[in-house]
């Protein structure tokens, strides 16, 4: 009797070892987050380079998933000496006082057979605003890739204050697209 | 009268002329403020302004000096002296290659800078230099230098006009003008 319950204990543990969403963590150098701004209706393209991604997902029950995203905003590079030097500044992003931006989700779910959802909270700025983020997911052995593209509004995040609140010179919507390679972690 | 004859401008040539004349003198202000004004939405578009005009004054000087090429100028009255001829030869030749110089190496900033840019906000200027922050700064001190010489040139240029028509009393700058023929 004793050896039985050890054995559904056990077997138990095992299943829940089971239900646990795997961990994944992030490959650098196949990841990516990329952005688009307006500038006097011309597109203005930039990168964050460093950044951190960590996954606790699985795909067919997304409901136990975690996503959590940090971000170096001090990393973001627009591809010109005079843009960057004008975007560290406190009316952008005040890289002196705010450094990093995060993204967290617990709440993911699926869209459909391999898109999904994950509804959580952007802190960028010192600002906090609930945000949508659209992936694909698509798996292999042992990694997997998630891909995605939405759109930010600045306003909310005071990306842009004083005069640079009027969105008619730099717009108010910012187009971000990522791509992050993933590897599964232990 | 179209073409230019042996001692009148035709109208196309006329019209490069004083179209020319007035961009490029809303051009020097406009891009002494743009340069000069705090970063601000406003200066940004002071920018886009200095930089369209730029371009469709390198557009017309294109094809003023195509027309040109096909249209000699008038002559100069009989009495001109010879280092008078070579001034306004030299000079001319000289105020026709800034139109030219003067936007190209604008050209040069904004690629090597890097900003995004559509001339008049619509068409998209495509980049002739790598980005490069030193490249920039080198274009902008050429940039500089030709408006210097440009600003210099222009002085003697109307100077020369002026004297012609009070001091020579002939016919060279009423000739110029729209209408204008010559002198009676
Ligand atoms: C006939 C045509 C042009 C004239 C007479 C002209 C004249 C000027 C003048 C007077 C300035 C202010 C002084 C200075 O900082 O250098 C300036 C600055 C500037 N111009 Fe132009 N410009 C012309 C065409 C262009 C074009 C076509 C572009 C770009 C496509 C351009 C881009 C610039 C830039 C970026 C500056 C600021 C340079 C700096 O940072 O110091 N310009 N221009
Ligand atoms: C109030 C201002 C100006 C006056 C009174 C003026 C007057 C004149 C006159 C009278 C001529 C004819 C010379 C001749 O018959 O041989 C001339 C030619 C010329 N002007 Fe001006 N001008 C002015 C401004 C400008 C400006 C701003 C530019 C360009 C930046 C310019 C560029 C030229 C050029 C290139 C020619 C030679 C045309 C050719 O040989 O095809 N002028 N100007």
């Amino acid at each position: 009797m004793r050896r039985l319950i050890w054995l559904l204990g056990l077997l138990a543990a095992a299943g829940w070892q089971h239900a646990l969403a795997a961990d994944w963590r992030m490959d650098p150098s196949g990841s990516r987050i990329e952005f688009v701004a307006t500038f006097e209706k011309s597109a203005a393209p930039g990168v964050f380079k460093e950044f951190d991604t960590r996954l606790q997902f699985d795909p067919d029950r997304p409901a136990q998933s975690r996503l959590d995203v940090a971000i170096k905003v001090t990393s973001a590079d627009m591809g010109s000496a005079q843009v960057n030097e004008a975007i560290r500044g406190a009316e952008w992003f005040d890289f002196a006082r705010y450094p990093q931006a995060e993204f967290h989700a617990t709440d993911i779910r699926r869209i459909d057979s391999n898109r999904y959802l994950a509804r959580g909270i952007l802190s960028l700025k010192g600002a906090r605003q609930p945000l949508e983020v659209p992936f694909a997911w698509s798996e292999s052995a042992q990694s997997a890739t998630i891909e995605g593209e939405l759109t930010v509004q600045r306003g909310p995040f005071g990306i842009g204050t004083g005069e640079w609140k009027a969105t008619n010179v730099i717009g108010g919507e910012v187009k971000v697209k990522f791509k992050v390679r993933l590897r599964r972690a232990g | 009268m179209f073409r230019n004859t042996r001692d009148a401008w035709g109208a196309p040539a006329k019209l490069f002329h004083w179209l020319m004349a007035a961009l490029v003198f809303a051009q020097i202000p406009l891009g002494w403020t743009a340069a000069t004004w705090p970063l601000s939405p406003l200066k940004l578009n002071l920018f886009v302004w200095h930089k369209s005009v730029g371009m469709l004054i390198l557009a017309l000087a294109l094809l003023r000096l195509a027309w040109r090429l096909g249209n000699p100028a008038p002559a100069l009255p009989a009495d001109t002296l010879a280092w008078e001829r070579l001034a306004a030869r030299a000079s001319h030749a000289l105020l026709y290659l800034l139109m030219v110089a003067l936007p190209v190496t604008g050209w040069v900033i904004n690629s090597a800078a890097n900003i995004p840019f559509r001339i008049f906000w619509l068409v998209p200027l495509p980049a002739i230099v790598e980005p490069s922050k030193h490249a920039a700064e080198l274009a902008a001190a050429v940039h500089f230098g030709l408006f210097v010489f440009l600003a210099t040139l222009l002085l003697v240029h109307i100077g020369a006009a002026l004297r012609h028509h009070y001091i020579k009393r002939n016919d060279v700058l009423t000739r110029m003008l729209p209408g204008g023929g010559a002198r009676t």
